[in-house]
């Protein structure tokens, strides 16, 4: 019997809420890839949905609010062993966190970025965030929209977005970003649609609008100019398009850590011991003159 | 190569040649080159000081330039003495200008005997003790190219010093072989060329003789050179920072020295980047450190704070400059103790330790790393410019004393054994010991959020004072194994000096300069400066009249924290502060001490 690591705690959520779905379907696609408990890290952010790690029962940090991304990137490259999510919400992400964000897809760290979005910051009771609507709260600045930053860095990510009312659906595409991880093949990107029913009860709006993006004609999620042309067609309807919104179409590993590491353990399971290293250590230190 | 005739001038010295011009002999030298960026002030500053290493000198050297990439005016010196020292002389003997700026910025540190040698191409020294050569103009025809003129400035350099010429040559080929033919050709063609015309000039050759020394088998080498190498060395395997003037080298070394070792070092986006990548890395169970400088250490105090609060190891080199804001990012200060004493919003432990030398700065990052394993406390190890990027002729570093303690650090096989595993549970000690991810069998959640054992959110009251005690213990519980300060000079001694950092160097020498005038001073050169250490402080103030706090800053940061720790020693506490930007030269602290008036 292992020790026991953790005694069960009760999601803060709303019933209700979005992130139930997510916890759901988080649990599911972990278990159908069967990654050990133990090799599972999830790294929350600020606000409700990064409260996530508390409901799994896996490692995890909580980091500060915005910075999630940093300390998953950190974790991964210490150890590319794990398997690393990374998970919070529209605020921590694309209004703290944005520059994190941004830079995330270029350095291409094989960890998935699970974002929930509800369009409003929760936790501290229904503010205007970047992704809220005209109008929403006196906000009068247009909505951002993430798939269509993601879709425009030209990097081998995977980027998809699910919505919480087709559990289902969810489950499939996190399972596909966590092989993507687990392959080494770089950044996994899932924006999910996950209303917070309390200050921005979309779930009706939502099951209206969104669009599965593989359902248009000549959907090809390898070719992003014409991914980016049709999710702003569709934004520009007033169509919500969801679903995997690119793949590369190379299965190479173009992971940070497998460019950086290669096959080697990295720097937690390489030794640092000074027996281990010593004739490595001594050449460095005679090297100076 | 002292000859009879020729005499030694001490430390600090003031004598001018004399009538039969006979060298003037000197025991400790500095020669300052100052030009335009793009001038080759560095490659002169680079072969003297190897030609004095070859005679057995030590030497050290510091550069003054703008925070730019080209152009500006720039100088570098070069300090060579028989005796071991770690600072910048008080005065220039010889001064080399390619510009008048130069002239103008050397003209007040220059010795009385001092002599100027500069490059007459493009402008004229009204200066009485001077030589103009026209190097750019007398290289660029033979040579092709005007940059060989600082090659040519060695060379006439050479005779003013009356240097070994075979010596002086070797110097050249050290130095240029590795570039292969035409370059080295070249260099030792201007070389001869700057010889020919000191020579044939009057009054220009062998003003100045140089002694030999004993020190052999010494590195030239910088802090960031030895904090990068000690953390190789100590385990560290993850580096994530950001480019900031002084702190860069580190980066810039790691990215050589880790890789080879299965490590990892990146460049992040923004210090707030690099010390979340550091807190990540480390929670995954790797050693791992950032460096930065002030408007970076601003940033990451967020991070650190964060690190403070979930228990997570991280050591942060803070490399000090002229500060606040973006201050003057070349300069020297030690400006950043308060804040760093009372980094962060909230209350938390941390550590801060302050090497003086590389040596130190090679150990002291080695036991920061330890530190922080062993206390799952946030470790700043507290640098200073001069200490960072000048040079200095130092001890081989060595693995003799190197030890890895990983303390807290849970294995597999230790957690096999557990019944219950919680990574913030309550010990004797005081420390949870924690597994990383990975380890079969257990997880590990951390949050900066207050939490309970399990590393579950809490508000608790009950919770929340055992883990305040918890952590802020940790301050008194480390005590003992907090670095020791180190203490220098005659225990009977009634003067006392204390400082850390690189000011360690001005105030030996100092200490030297004062022994001379009859006062018997003793230093205490802290090592870790938070927590104060009390106790060793006490100890040291106990049997003095008057103490000199010597430290680079405006308020007195580090005398204000002994006031706070010791208010019963208020009385003999004085200060000696500089916040000019350059670091201190020993008669600037000698003048201040009222004893040796």
């Amino acid at each position: 019997m292992p020790p026991r690591s953790a005694k069960p705690v009760q999601p803060i959520w709303c019933p209700g809420c979005g992130d139930f779905g997510v916890l759901a379907a988080v649990k599911r696609a972990a278990a159908n890839l069967k990654i050990p408990v133990h090799e599972l890290v999830l790294v929350g952010g600020i606000g409700c949905s990064g409260s996530i790690h508390n409901f799994l029962e896996i490692n995890g940090i909580h980091a500060l609010h915005g910075r999630l991304l940093a300390q998953a990137v950190g974790v991964k490259l210490a150890n590319p062993g794990l398997t690393v999510v990374a998970a919070g919400g529209d605020g921590d992400g694309y209004a703290i966190g944005m520059g994190h964000f941004v830079h995330a897809f270029k350095k291409n760290a094989s960890i998935l970025y699970l974002v929930m979005n509800n369009e409003t910051y929760g936790l501290t009771k229904g503010q205007a965030s970047p992704t809220s609507q005209i109008g929403f709260e006196g906000n009068v600045e247009p909505p951002f929209h993430a798939v269509l930053t993601a879709l425009s860095v030209p990097a081998p990510n995977f980027i998809a977005r699910t919505f919480s009312g087709d559990p289902k659906g969810m489950t499939a595409i996190l399972e596909e970003a966590l092989r993507f991880n687990r392959e080494g093949r770089g950044f996994a990107f899932v924006e999910d649609l996950s209303p917070c029913v309390t200050y921005n009860d979309t779930y009706k709006l939502w099951r209206e609008k969104v669009v599965d993006v593989a359902t248009l004609p000549g959907y090809d999620p390898t070719d992003r100019r014409k991914m980016f042309g049709a999710c702003l067609d569709q934004i520009d309807a007033g169509r919500i398009p969801i679903g995997v919104l690119h793949r590369p179409a190379a299965a190479d590993r173009e992971g940070l850590e497998v460019k950086l590491l290669g096959d080697r353990p990295g720097p937690v399971r390489g030794p640092i011991d000074l027996e281990a290293n010593r004739a490595h250590y001594e050449k460095l230190l005679a090297a100076l003159a | 190569m002292t000859t009879p005739a020729s005499r030694t001038v001490p430390l600090a010295g003031a004598a001018t040649p004399d009538a039969a011009h006979r060298p003037l002999e000197l025991a400790d030298l500095s020669v300052m080159i100052g030009g335009q960026g793009g001038d080759g002030t560095l490659t002169v500053s680079d072969l003297l000081g190897r030609y004095f290493r070859k005679r057995g000198l030590y030497v050290y050297t510091s550069r003054n330039v703008l925070s730019r990439i080209r152009g500006g005016h720039a100088d570098a010196s070069v300090r060579a003495s028989r005796d071991p020292i770690s600072a910048v002389k008080a005065q220039v003997d010889v001064l080399v200008a390619f510009d008048q700026q130069a002239i103008d910025l050397g003209r007040a540190e220059l010795a009385p005997h001092g002599f100027v040698l500069y490059d007459s191409t493009s402008f004229h020294a009204d200066f009485p003790e001077a030589a103009g050569f026209p190097f750019a103009t007398l290289v660029g025809g033979p040579l092709g190219q005007p940059i060989f003129k600082n090659t040519a400035a060695y060379g006439a350099l050479s005779v003013v010093f009356g240097f070994d010429p075979a010596m002086t040559r070797g110097v050249i080929e050290d130095r240029f072989r590795r570039r292969g033919g035409e370059a080295l050709e070249k260099n030792l063609k201007a070389l001869e060329i700057g010889r020919k015309a000191a020579l044939e000039a009057t009054g220009v050759a062998h003003r100045f003789s140089v002694v030999d020394g004993d020190a052999h088998d010494l590195i030239l080498t910088t802090g960031n050179q030895a904090v990068a190498l000690g953390f190789a060395v100590g385990g560290g395997r993850f580096f994530a920072g950001y480019p900031i003037t002084p702190a860069t080298e580190v980066m810039e070394y790691l990215q050589r020295y880790l890789p080879p070792l299965g490590g990892v070092v990146r460049q992040a986006e923004d210090e707030l980047a690099a010390i979340n990548m550091v807190i990540g890395a480390s929670y995954a169970g790797a050693r791992a450190m950032t460096s930065t400088s002030g408007p970076g250490l601003s940033l990451m105090t967020e991070g650190i704070g964060h690190a403070g609060a979930a228990e997570i190891p991280v050591l942060v080199a803070d490399c000090q400059r002229v500060g606040p804001s973006t201050g003057e990012p070349t300069r020297h200060e030690q400006s950043d103790l308060a804040h760093l004493a009372h980094l962060g919003h909230g209350e938390f432990p941390r550590f801060i330790v302050a090497p003086a030398d590389p040596v130190d700065a090679f150990g002291l990052t080695i036991e920061a790393l330890n530190l922080a394993d062993r206390w799952r406390v946030p470790v700043i190890l507290l640098l200073d410019q001069a200490l960072c990027q000048n040079t200095t002729t130092s001890r081989r570093f060595d693995l003799s004393a190197v030890r890895i303690d990983r303390g807290s650090r849970l294995g597999a096989e230790a957690v096999g054994g557990l019944e219950e595993y919680k990574v913030y549970g309550h010990t004797d000690t005081g420390i949870s010991p924690w597994a990383a991810p990975g380890t079969p069998g257990v997880w590990s959640e951390v949050t900066g959020n207050e939490h309970d054992e399990w590393g579950h959110v809490s508000v608790d009251p009950t919770n929340r004072r055992k883990m305040m005690r918890k952590r802020m213990e940790k301050m008194v519980r480390a005590r003992d194994e907090l670095p020791s300060g180190r203490l220098y000079g005659p225990a009977e001694a009634k003067v006392g000096l204390v400082g850390f950092g690189s000011t360690s160097g001005p105030i030996f020498e100092a200490q030297r300069l004062l022994e001379s005038r009859g006062v018997a001073t003793r230093y205490y050169q802290a090592r870790t400066l938070y927590p104060v250490p009390a106790h060793e402080l006490d100890r040291f103030l106990a049997p003095l009249d008057v103490a000199y706090v010597v430290e680079h800053n405006y308020l007195g940061q580090f005398a204000a924290l002994l006031r706070a720790s010791l208010p019963w020693h208020h009385a003999k506490l004085r200060s000696i502060l500089k916040y000019d930007g350059a670091s201190f030269r020993a008669p600037e602290i000698v003048a201040e001490i009222r004893e040796a008036a």
